[in-house]
């Protein structure tokens, strides 16, 4: 699915900025990535860096933090969580985030409380589709996942 | 996989210390972008504008300022380093100078108006002060 050029997953979960993704997996940690709406406004990703695994993150301490050529930040999270792993390939190649945002995760981590009590604060599916398209659209946003 | 990809700084304080201004726009970025990313690493950031650098609070500055010609506008950069964490505080002493009057000629994103005494109580209080 598409708003404005910006591929959504209905599958996925969102916080209400739509600024990162998160995915379920089977054996209940979560999969942190950013969104396409994200990676449009960081502009070409030049450099990533993620917590150490074993590392503890209560919600509002980033996960990662990004680098561009115009927007430096966090990677925000929502989750009282453990960094389980970075993805090495993006963390070697920042720029598939650009190209690839749902597929390039970022972080993998455990809920301390877990998974499903997380995922109870983000949005997914019809409703978070809505969301998602409104900030496309009320802030202009055209995504673009060429590799610039 | 190089050992830079993974972060464990311990959380520190640091302050930046911020002079210049709109005379040298190709100065007013940086500060805010480093400061975004040292905030978004648990670090505890604080920009203290002094001198000229309290011009780039003055509403209506910092909107019509880019850093080089074409580029992105220094109040975006400004606006990331607060969703970031960084905090702003303004030199008092410093404003009647530049004509600027705190309660009203001030942006919404400055944290504090604040008297030297709280710079020097920042700079006390700091791991590292950094001057742009």
């Amino acid at each position: 699915m598409e708003c404005n050029g910006c591929e959504f997953r209905p599958e996925l979960y969102y916080d209400d900025e739509y600024q990162i993704w998160v995915r379920r997996e089977d054996d209940d940690t979560l999969t942190v990535g950013m969104t396409d709406i994200s990676q449009t406004i960081a502009g070409k990703i030049l450099h990533v860096r993620v917590r150490r695994p074993g590392t503890r993150r209560p919600p509002g301490k980033p996960v990662a933090t990004i680098e561009s050529g115009k927007w430096a930040g966090p990677i925000p999270n929502f989750i009282d969580c453990v960094i389980v792993e970075g993805n090495p390939d993006v963390l070697e190649n920042p720029v598939l985030l650009n190209s690839d945002p749902y597929n390039a995760w970022i972080a993998r981590v455990e809920a301390s409380a877990g998974a499903e009590a997380a995922l109870d604060t983000f949005l997914t599916g019809d409703e978070a589709y809505k969301g998602y398209c409104a900030r496309a659209k009320n802030e202009e946003i055209e995504c673009h996942r060429k590799i610039r | 996989m190089s050992e830079d990809h993974y972060l464990d700084n311990e959380e520190k304080t640091v302050v930046f210390i911020m002079t210049s201004g709109p005379s040298t726009p190709q100065r007013c970025a940086t500060p805010f972008y480093l400061g975004s990313i040292m905030a978004s690493m648990d670090v505890d950031v604080h920009i203290f504008f002094t001198m000229e650098g309290v011009r780039l609070m003055e509403k209506g500055v910092a909107e019509n300022l880019t850093a080089m010609e074409g580029g992105k506008k220094i109040i975006d950069f400004i606006r990331d380093a607060k969703r970031a964490g960084v905090k702003l505080h303004v030199c008092q002493p410093a404003l009647p100078g530049y004509k600027i009057d705190d309660s009203k000629d001030i942006i919404d994103e400055v944290d504090h108006v604040a008297r030297a005494s709280a710079l020097a109580d920042l700079i006390l209080q700091s791991h590292n002060v950094i001057t742009f």
